[in-house]
């Protein structure tokens, strides 16, 4: 499954779901979350969801149905406004939000310390966004990010380049 | 020079290990006869003191623990209502986290390199180090003394150059770990450390495994 998350002030996730739709019989199952008028807290550090209740977050707000969602996922696009060149905070604060996926428990991988995750299927990370984006910096930090949950980027996309982006969900 | 320290962490201050930090390299600061006015910005309702300290002076440091390869969410949510400056004003960076390698930080470094641009500001260097996940949990005199490292480099901030120097780049400590030493924190995470988070939790009352899958399988 293809999880679309539109953080964007002009919902522009709408239009990129009726271009997946239009590429005809191959079109990947996929959900779209809006999330304008949800109420989705940033991270706030406690380690709850590491600590005291594995796997469970401390805030009860809407962020929950959007963590399941992202367990489910195949591949999750985050779709975003940029400031100084990186994602919006409301995308941020969906990415920081994914610790109760993750462990305490450490290891080590391609020689980095990485935490372990906690499901055994994990989602690539893919980002289109609006306006200015620093396009190289939003690349590595998506690999960097997908690195972190052991999957693999799916890439950086303007959204001028979405025919792009949805050519990669099929 | 007088600086305005800022913590950017989410976390409250009381645990914060950002906090702790801080307080060592202030102490750093302090010796040297360097002023500082220090805020947190975990509670919203001082935002707007922030952004005025920030305004006014022109000697600013971020202090922020890495949230998923860059700034926590709410720090930049913070950093978006900041106006813009001009070159007067010299923002720098203190960038810690919980893994332990330098290798860990840089993207987030990178982020933070290109920022005081985009707030039209003059760069101050960044300091990066990471190791620093269990200082919430140390007592009182351990955290003095896994922080005091801090202190030096206050000393070294009070000296004029921000974090540019060489000093300041040394500080880090490893890019990457070599091998025999992650054989050898391998087997540490699987046995001693292990046990230690689970002793942890029992003692935040928690009572099923860290590893423990609440959504059903897929």
């Amino acid at each position: 499954m293809v999880l679309m998350v539109d953080t964007t002030a002009k919902h522009i996730g709408k239009a990129i779901s009726e271009e997946l739709l239009r590429s005809g019989k191959n079109a990947a199952k996929f959900e779209l979350i809006d999330t304008a008028g949800m109420h989705i807290s940033h991270c706030a550090g406690c380690n709850y969801c590491w600590l005291k209740t594995p796997g469970v977050c401390a805030i009860q707000d809407d962020y929950e149905p959007i963590l399941r969602k992202i367990n489910e996922a195949d591949q999750v696009w985050l779709i975003s406004d940029t400031h100084f060149g990186f994602v919006s905070w409301q995308t941020k604060n969906i990415i920081d939000r994914i610790m109760p996926l993750i462990t305490m428990y450490l290891k080590f991988k391609d020689g980095q310390m990485r935490h372990v995750m906690r499901y055994n299927h994990q989602p690539d990370i893919g980002i289109i966004y609006t306006g200015d984006g620093d396009q190289a910096y939003l690349e590595r930090w998506c690999q960097r990010t997908a690195l972190n949950l052991g999957s693999r980027s799916l890439g950086a996309f303007s959204e001028t380049n979405r025919k792009e982006a949805v050519s990669c969900m099929l | 020079m007088h600086v305005v320290i800022i913590n950017g962490s989410p976390r409250v201050q009381k645990y914060s290990n950002t906090e702790q930090i801080i307080a060592a390299f202030a102490k750093g600061l302090s010796e040297k006869g360097i002023t500082f006015e220090a805020y947190a910005i975990s509670n919203r309702k001082t935002w707007d003191t922030i952004r005025d300290a920030y305004i006014k002076n022109d000697e600013i440091l971020i202090a922020l623990p890495l949230y998923v390869e860059c700034v926590p969410g709410l720090l930049l949510e913070f950093l978006e209502t900041l106006p813009k400056k001009d070159e007067h004003t010299r923002l720098s960076f203190l960038l810690q986290s919980g893994f332990a390698e330098g290798c860990q930080l840089r993207c987030g470094e990178e982020f933070l390199a290109k920022l005081p641009e985009y707030l039209g500001v003059r760069y101050g260097g960044c300091l990066v180090k990471g190791d620093n996940f269990c200082i919430r949990f140390w007592d009182e005199k351990r955290q003095a003394q896994v922080t005091k490292p801090y202190q030096a480099m206050g000393k070294l901030f009070a000296e004029g150059d921000g974090f540019l120097r060489e000093e300041a780049k040394k500080f880090t400590g490893p890019e990457y770990f070599p091998l025999p030493i992650r054989l050898m924190m391998g087997l540490i995470f699987k046995t001693f450390v292990k046990k230690m988070f689970q002793k942890t939790a029992a003692s935040w009352g928690c009572r099923v495994p860290l590893d423990e899958k609440v959504y059903r399988k897929i």
